[in-house]
This record gives C-alpha cells, structure tokens and sequence, in this order.
C-alpha cells in the first residue's frame, strides 16, 4: 500500500514542499510587517552555501541550520536598511538582494584553493525514525516517516500563526504592516517591528535554502534551489498571508514538482505529455490563481497588509 | 550627529556623483569578497579592465553585450517610470527571440535581408510586446499584481524555449543533430551583418532605440501625458487622461523593447534559438541598467555599456582562476549601492550638534546652534 502512486506522490510533495514553507513563512512574516522582500531567492541561496559550508567544515548538521539561519538574517539587514532606515524603492532593492546573493552564493561555491563545487555534503538530514511506525501503511510515510526539518517546518508554520493571531506582539506586528503611523501612535516602534521581522523572514529563507543544500541536493552546485524563491513569494499570495496555510501552498506546488518527473513513467497516453510543458504547469497555475484570486480589492479582503511596499516617513505624519 | 532632510532641488552633480560612487562602493564590497577568498582585488580588476578595453576585439565584444542590456535597461526604465513593475524582460526577451528566430526560419534561406531584417525586428518587438500583455491586460483591467505574474511568465518562456530545442521536432530545431539537440543556425539572409569584429548593426539599432524612446517621452503628448500618469495617477484622471490605456501602452512598449533585445541576439551573436546561448540573466541586468542610469533614458547607453562591459569581463577571469560568477556578485552590488544611492539624492545629510538642537533648527524656535 506504500508503494502506491498517490502515497508516494504526497511523501514527495510533502519532502520538496519544506524548503518551501519555511521561504513563504518567512516572507509572510516580512510583509505583514508591511515590508516587501523580493530578495527570497538570494537569502535562500546565501543561506544554502552558508549551511552548506558549516557542515562542510564541523561535520555538525546542527552548525549548518544555525549559520544558515544567521547568514540569512545578516543578508536581509541589508534590505531592511534600504527599505526601512533610507525608505527607498522596495522593489528595486528586493531585486538587487536577489542578483547580489545569487552571484555571492556561486561566487562563495567556486572560490578559493579548494572549492566546494561538486562537494557531497558531510551529512544530510535523514529519516528520524528508522523502521517501526515508519513502515505503518498509510501513517508511515505520510506522518512518521520525515526528516527532522518536516517537523520543524509544520512547527514553524503553526508556531508563527499563533504568534501573528494570538499573541501582543503578533498584533503590533499587523498593525505596523496595516497603518504604521497609528502603531507609532500608540508606542509601537515601527523601525525595530519591521527590523526584527524582516530579519526574521531573513533566517527563515535562509532555512529553507539550507534544506536543499543539506538535504535534497546534497552536493554542492551554482544553484541548488531552482526557482524556489521567486516560487514562495507568489505561493504567499496562494497562502493569502497565513502561515498554516503556507503549508497547503507548498505541498501543492511541491506535488506539482514531482508529477513531472513521474509522469514519465506512468505509460501511455501519460508518457506523451512533454516533461518541458508540464514544467510549465505550476507557474501558469500560479498566475491563474493571482488573476483570480488576488486582483485588485480582492488582494485586501485576502489578506494583503494595507502598507505593504509603501515607505514609512515618520517625521511626514 | 547627522540628520537627513529632504533636499529642495537635487543638484546636477549629486545626480552624477551617486551612480558613480555606487560603482565604486560595490566595487569595494566585492573586492573583499576576493580578498577573503585568496585573490589580490587590483590585480582582478586591471585585468577586467583590460579583457573589456585594452583591445580592438574587447571593445566590440563589450559593444555586443551592451546591445541587449541597453533595450532591456529600456525596458525597465520606461516601465518604472510610470510605476508598473515589469520584472519579467527575461521573459519577454525570450518571447522576442522566439518570435524573431520563427520569422527568420519561416522566411527561409533564400530571404532578401532588406526584407528580412525589418520583418525579424517587428516579430521580435511583437514577442515581447504579446508576452507582456499577459501580465499588462489583467494590470489594466483586473488590477491584478504584475510583479508576479511578469515573474512566473520568466519561467513559462524558459520552459517554452526548452519544449521548441529540446522536448518537440519544433522548426526552431536542428534536424541534423539527433543525438544532442540545438538551435538551428538561422538563414545568412537573417543575419545582422557584422561590421566591426563580430559586433553587428544591432548596437545602431539599440542606441537609436534609446534616442527614439527620449524624444517620445520628452517631446511628443502622448510621452508628457504619459509622464503625468507616472507623477499622479490622480492629476492625470482629472486632467481627463485615459489612464489605462496609457498604463497598458507603456507596459506593451516595454514588452516590445525586451522582445527586440531577444531579436537581435538570436539573429546577431547567438546565431540561433538556444537555451544555452540566450539564458543569460540579461532581463534582470537589464533592470541594473535603469537604476544605475537613474531611469535616465539617454544615461541608459553609456551604463549598458559598462554593465556589457561587465557581463564581458566574466569569462576572462577565468583564464586567472576567479569564478564567472564575480561579475554577477559585483552587479548585485552595484545594485544595492544604486538604489541605496536614491536616498542621497533625495535627501541631504547635515552634521548638527545634538537633537533637539536639529528640532529648535527646524521649528524656528530658540537660537540656532
């Protein structure tokens, strides 16, 4: 019963969708601090060489996940200095943190006296549980039978919902991304909110590079995470600004990812379906969901945060 | 301490000066990165200065790169003007090397270049503007966010390039090779004809472009009313301009400007639809180009010049043992520091002895100082 087709589809799904649900969370939290963050794919990707690079070094998955956090978070700083100290273009900015991390993280991989270009990793996250539960048909693969970074991916998604919907700080949080000059009004520091919250969204999209690096494409490449960042900012919009459902968001696009590589196999007429065709699928998909979904005032009642992109001037109140 | 306050009137040289400094800053930035990595940054960058400049061939091999960074610059800067975030000139170059490469293989080989030509430029300007108009219609009419759609449309035209070369027996084929599959080579009659090196006409066309596209938005109504519409959507409704329209035929225009860089590489440099000669990143760069240039549409040459000199200077490191992608991490850079730039020249920064000192200054209570 394991080995059948929709099983193995949604283990997949489950594996390739975790990277990213910790980019989408992580841009979640970013924009409901009203801050617009185009940089995802290249904090992923500083993030992936970064992790990559620590456990190279220490031998320690541990070290990998914590330095890829920390990178990161240090490479979003300089987004959230542009966009929130010097309040210039967000877009632009998000851009060039994409383009200059893309180049760092290629750079970083072939430099030096011994690169890690064409490195296997040290270590790679692996099953937590071996055997037992783990073989129990349907529960096994589904729910026992995960790495540990499929834990802490539905822990994160769950854990930053609550935050945002049940706690002070989550509110200050959506407030400052709704209308920051009434949270300034009422003492909220809407510099640091945005800081704390851009540089958190930093850390997370730094764990979810680190997870390709570490674990589905263990060997060190240019590019190990595809489109994947420019993927979980539109997955946000699919997710309508909730991180529990950034989780759907991702398993849906992740099933999407392996069907393509297994349709091949499934035979007639499936096998004649051009794979470079299909490959098109999840994006078309994506587009038709933002017409659909998200276009003009239904992006508000979806979810999207009122200041989102727009430049806070405190002293033009 | 310093504080910042919004500048009146940005002096000319403030203008110059940022973009400048931002070269140089980026170029700072990435040389520590060489430094920590073993490499001698001076060294690195005299020999990027002379792979682009130092020869009869770096020049024109600089001029080529140039050619599709100065229409996807154009590209960008049109649309940012206006505020509609077209990110998607990787796309819509695509889509116009696609176009453009069809019409010269439908024409076929025996074509007259007088013909030709002009035809492979419209049916480029076509792709490009036809790939927008999937983000640029639901914009107009919708409301639908562009910056994601424009981007998804990126991957959809990478994927489609990949179907017509690799995944189909598409025209854009070449039939002769079966086991490794390639773009096949275009018609000579199809071909800009190279006058300097391997650099074609292409780089005419692209600064005429450029000019052409100046004196549309400067000197004409539809470029003033146009212009109106990017200051104040409000203003221009009240004025009684069409806004949407003038919306989508920005947003075409800048479709069309990608779509003719992707024509004239597929028929000048490139030769041929290939996905390993035309996945370049040149879209994005193209976006580098009008920050640095300020969205400065006649700035747009001489900074796609630099940036082709950039992208030219890539494969010459390594012959030196510095990986290619030095280049993209120093562009990057220069982007951060452009648009970081911004914030200078719109505000100025004065040194004031304390705080409140600064708050009695601008309130005009107490005496200054």
């Amino acid at each position: 019963m394991n080995d059948s087709q929709l099983i193995l589809t949604i283990a997949a799904a489950i594996t390739l969708g975790t990277p990213l649900i910790f980019a989408i969370v992580g841009e979640i939290i970013t924009e409901r601090a009203g801050i617009l963050n185009l940089g995802v794919q290249g904090m992923m990707l500083v993030g992936a060489v970064a992790g990559f690079w620590a456990t190279f070094n220490t031998g320690s998955l541990t070290w990998g996940v914590i330095t890829a956090m920390a990178a990161g978070a240090a490479f979003s700083s300089i987004h959230a200095f542009t966009s929130i100290t010097l309040r210039v273009n967000q877009i632009v900015s998000g851009l060039a943190l994409t383009i200059f991390g893309s180049g760092l993280a290629s750079f970083l991989g072939r430099a030096g006296s011994e690169p890690l270009v064409g490195n296997p990793s040290r270590e790679v996250f692996t099953a937590v549980i071996e055997g037992g539960i783990a073989d129990w048909p349907l529960l096994g693969p589904l729910v026992f039978g995960h790495d540990l970074l499929v834990y802490v991916a539905w822990a994160v998604a769950g854990g930053a919902s609550y935050y945002l919907f049940r706690t002070r700080m989550g509110l200050s949080l959506r407030a400052v991304g709704e209308d920051p000059a009434s949270s300034e009004s009422v003492g909220i520091n809407v510099a640091w909110v945005r800081y704390a919250h851009v540089m958190a969204g930093g850390a997370l999209a730094g764990l979810g590079g680190a997870y390709y690096s570490l674990s589905l494409v263990p060997t060190w490449q240019d590019d190990p995470i595809g489109g994947a960042g420019w993927i979980a900012i539109a997955l946000v919009i699919l997710a309508s600004w909730r991180p529990w459902r950034a989780i759907f968001a991702a398993y849906l696009f992740g099933a999407a990812e392996y069907i393509q590589f297994t349709l091949q196999t499934l035979g007639e007429p499936w096998s004649n379906v051009p794979s470079t065709i299909l490959a098109m699928l999840p994006f078309v998909l994506a587009i038709a969901a933002m017409i659909v979904l998200a276009s003009g005032k239904r992006a508000r009642y979806l979810g999207a945060p009122a200041g989102l992109a727009i430049p806070y001037f405190r002293e033009q109140r | 301490m310093l504080i910042s306050e919004p500048r009146g009137l940005t002096p000319v040289w403030v203008k110059l000066f940022i973009p400048v400094l931002s070269v140089l800053a980026a170029g700072f930035v990435a040389g520590i990165f060489l430094y920590i990595t073993g490499e001698t940054p001076s060294t690195v960058y005299a020999h990027m200065l002379r792979s682009a400049f130092g020869s009869s061939r770096g020049i024109s091999e600089t001029l080529i790169s140039a050619t599709p960074l100065i229409l996807t610059g154009l590209a960008a800067a049109v649309a940012f003007r206006m505020l509609v975030w077209n990110i998607g000139a990787e796309g819509q170059f695509l889509a116009g090397a696609i176009a453009g490469s069809g019409m010269a293989i439908w024409l076929g080989d025996g074509a007259d270049p007088w013909l030709a030509l002009p035809m492979v430029i419209l049916a480029g300007c076509a792709g490009g503007a036809l790939w927008a108009s999937a983000s640029a219609v639901p914009k107009v009419y919708l409301g639908t966010n562009e910056i994601i759609t424009t981007l998804m449309l990126n991957f959809i035209a990478l994927r489609l390039m990949d179907y017509l070369i690799f995944g189909s027996h598409s025209p854009w084929r070449d039939s002769g090779f079966s086991t490794f599959p390639s773009g096949r080579p275009l018609p000579e009659g199809a071909r800009f004809p190279e006058f300097f090196n391997r650099l074609d006409i292409g780089v005419f066309i692209a600064v005429a472009t450029a000019v052409g596209v100046w004196f549309l938005l400067n000197k004409t109504r539809w470029g003033f009313e146009v212009r109106v519409v990017g200051d104040s959507e409000n203003a221009a409704r009240y004025a009684g301009i069409k806004v949407p329209g003038k919306i989508l035929g920005v947003f075409l225009l800048s479709g069309a400007f990608a779509g003719l860089a992707g024509a004239l590489f597929v028929a000048g440099p490139a030769g041929a639809l290939d996905p390993r000669s035309l996945d370049l990143g040149l879209g994005f760069t193209g976006i580098i180009v009008a920050a640095l240039a300020r969205l400065n549409l006649l700035a747009i040459i001489p900074v796609g010049i630099l940036m082709g000199a950039l992208n030219n200077m890539g494969p010459s490191l390594q012959s030196i043992g510095v990986p290619i992608a030095a280049v993209t991490m120093l562009q990057g850079a220069i982007l951060i520091f452009a648009v970081a730039g911004e914030f200078l020249v719109v505000n100025r920064l004065r040194r004031v002895r304390s705080r409140s000192a600064a708050v009695q200054q601008a309130t005009g209570e107490g005496s200054p100082g």
